[in-house]
């Protein structure tokens, strides 16, 4: 039962469906309001955490961007919000910083999961699964125990690594999280700490469905673990690679509670708009800036939006795209 | 040629421990415990003295100080923190948690499954689309949804409350994913046929003949519901900030944070409870005990639907 196969059946309509529509009328009136009854619940919760909420900021996005001269003007604003939070300086600079926490990250992070994702797969029986788990368990504990887990290994006066801080110069937390060109680096690991399991369960599934024969065939042939990983496996599960890379990426764009968090820790010592996430909650929370909040959120939306149409029609993991 | 056949039919059939094995062993061991040696000193801190944590003593990892007195000081500083408005709010902040966690699950099993099977086993039009934006907004991370959702609830003036976190976590396309899957896969389209014959409508045959076989995707979705739901920190600190005691738990920690004088001397100092190391560790560590339970509760059907699972990024 792989995500591969159930994936591949979506939306195949087959030559029995429409045969069967025009014979039975009657029948096919009362699936539909089957279907739709059964649909229900979940239609509505569609509507209320996602339809409803971009169309409203949709909306708001094009409203009169409060100032201070005028803090309660309103009224249809054009793209004024959009110029505004474009044309803010810290724009720029936030999509930026994730570019350079994505440049750092994203490799690494792939070649690990892949790395580890074929370690574990070489590793049938006991071994393999317990190492798989251990390597879940720091992504299983959520963002803000994660944080605190790096709270704890980044505070020199009592890190398990302090040797290592105190080596750098470091003797307060805030210098390891506010020095330049540190945050990049901490928010890389942090990152690839947290995913790390999970994906690699991801992928292995990718491998577990690559057939038996397969792999025997190859060893036949004379290829070694190394070999069969290498030109055997690695091909096979191309699609889950671009996969986690895609889907790390979106996720990538949308950071906010690490570097949020890490500047409490360091005292606001950080840009509190590090991301493009955490500038649209300074417009909507502190800046009171609602059209501006939306129009950042419906550009993020609308990056992570396009990564997700690729993911669903162009990694050949769902099977929607013929049609 | 020869040499390369001869050594790998060795390795595939007699599994020696050539150096191959050898080193990709070693290798996945020391990954495996650059990952355990951080959270094993982290809980070891939850469990120690202040002075103990500040002075860096009690050995390797400070396992060494670990004592039942210490944990007793963290934990009546945690309860003690609040105040007079907003008495042990730790504790209603574990209360708010498995509130919005527990019906959000709900709402999220009771939109899933039903929605699940009639975007499996019935036509319809509007079918493909439905898939799609499920799929969709599966793949997109659900934090970029927060801001407009904080716009949605501030419209209908219920920031700061409870219950509008609850439904919003109800809306958990993932779980209507693998609802999906699992009636695709695991629910023969014969079976709908012989209960049409039967005579039973749609509903019921989901209700008496789906459901019933479906208990791994019951336990699938509400467990990665609950993580899902326990664990945000995005969606709960955009709508509730404004309220201390309504806060859920990742937003509460963030306030000891933020009150610790580790972090924050000023803020720390107006108060007498001392919130240090042990407390915040003490406090993150109580608050993952829940997921840990989830965890052992589900796992024997997590084993199994492991593939279908890891498909959510």
């Amino acid at each position: 039962m792989t995500t591969n196969t159930g994936a591949a059946l979506v939306g195949s309509p087959s030559r029995a469906r429409v045969r069967r529509r025009n014979a039975h009328p009657p029948m096919r009136r009362r699936e539909v309001a089957g279907a739709w009854t059964l649909l229900g619940p979940y239609v509505v919760l569609l509507l209320i955490g996602g339809i409803i909420p971009i169309g409203y900021a949709l909306w708001v996005s094009v409203q009169v961007s409060p100032t201070l001269l005028e803090p309660n003007k309103t009224g249809f604003g054009g793209l004024g919000a959009y110029a505004k939070a474009i044309t803010d300086f810290r724009f720029g600079q936030s999509f930026g910083d994730i570019f350079t926490v994505l440049l750092v990250w994203l490799p690494i992070m792939i070649v690990a999961i892949v790395g580890l994702a074929l370690l574990v797969h070489a590793s049938p029986g006991r071994f393999g699964s317990i190492m798989r788990f251990i390597y879940y368990i720091p992504g299983a504990l959520g963002g803000v125990a994660n944080l605190m887990l790096w709270v704890y290994l980044l505070n020199p006066s009592q890190s398990p690594i302090s040797g290592f801080l105190s080596a750098m110069g470091f003797t307060t937390i805030k210098q390891v999280v506010a020095t330049q060109g540190d945050l990049p680096v901490i928010l890389a690991a942090m990152l690839l700490l947290q995913g790390l399991g999970q994906w690699i369960v991801t992928v292995n599934g990718g491998l577990n469905s690559i057939p038996d024969e397969t792999l025997e065939a190859a060893s036949l042939d004379g290829a070694n673990a190394w070999q069969l990983a290498w030109h055997v496996k690695l091909p096979m599960i191309r699609q889950w690679i671009g996969y986690a890379a895609l889907l790390n990426l979106a996720y990538g764009f949308q950071l906010f509670l690490e570097p949020y968090l890490l500047n409490q820790v360091a005292s606001g010592a950080l840009a509190s708009e590090y991301t493009p996430t955490q500038l649209g909650y300074w417009f909507a929370f502190v800046g009171h800036d609602f059209p501006a909040a939306a129009a950042m959120s419906v550009i993020i939306v609308i990056i992570t939006l396009a990564i997700g149409l690729i993911v669903v029609f162009r990694s050949g993991l769902f099977a929607v795209e013929e049609h | 040629m020869t040499e390369t056949t001869v050594r790998s039919t060795r390795v595939g059939t007699v599994r020696r421990w050539d150096a191959g094995r050898i080193t990709r062993v070693v290798f996945m061991t020391f990954i495996a415990l650059v990952f355990l040696y951080p959270l094993v000193g982290f809980f070891a801190v939850a469990l120690r003295s202040d002075a103990g944590v500040a002075a860096n003593s009690g050995g390797f990892l400070g396992l060494g100080n670990i004592s039942f007195t210490a944990i007793q000081h963290s934990w009546n500083e945690i309860i003690a923190y609040g105040g007079l408005d907003t008495p042990h709010v730790y504790l209603t902040w574990l209360g708010n948690t498995v509130f919005v966690a527990v019906i959000g699950g709900i709402l999220a099993l009771v939109a899933a499954l039903p929605s699940g099977y009639a975007l499996a086993r019935l036509r319809f039009r509007f079918q493909r689309t439905i898939l799609v934006i499920t799929l969709l907004a599966m793949v997109m991370p659900n934090t970029v949804l927060v801001i407009p959702l904080f716009l949605e609830v501030n419209a209908v003036n219920a920031v700061g409350e409870l219950w509008p976190v609850a439904i919003i976590m109800g809306f958990f396309p993932f779980g209507v994913y693998l609802s999906y899957i699992h009636f695709r896969t695991a629910m023969p389209h014969e079976l709908v046929e012989a209960a049409r014959i039967d005579g039973l409508g749609e509903v019921a045959i989901f209700l008496r003949i789906a459901l019933p076989i479906s208990r791994q995707a019951i336990a699938l979705v509400a467990f990665f519901s609950f993580v899902a739901n326990w664990t945000n920190f995005f969606l709960p600190l955009a709508l509730l900030t404004s309220s201390f005691g309504t806060q859920t738990i990742s937003v509460g920690i963030q306030s000891l944070i933020s009150s610790s004088p580790l972090f924050n001397p000023t803020a720390a100092a107006g108060t007498p409870i001392k919130l240090y190391m042990p407390e915040l560790a003490l406090a993150t560590a109580i608050s993952t005990i829940p997921l840990l339970i989830v965890f052992i509760v589900a796992q024997r059907f997590l084993i199994r639907g492991q593939t279908v699972g890891a498909v959510k990024g």
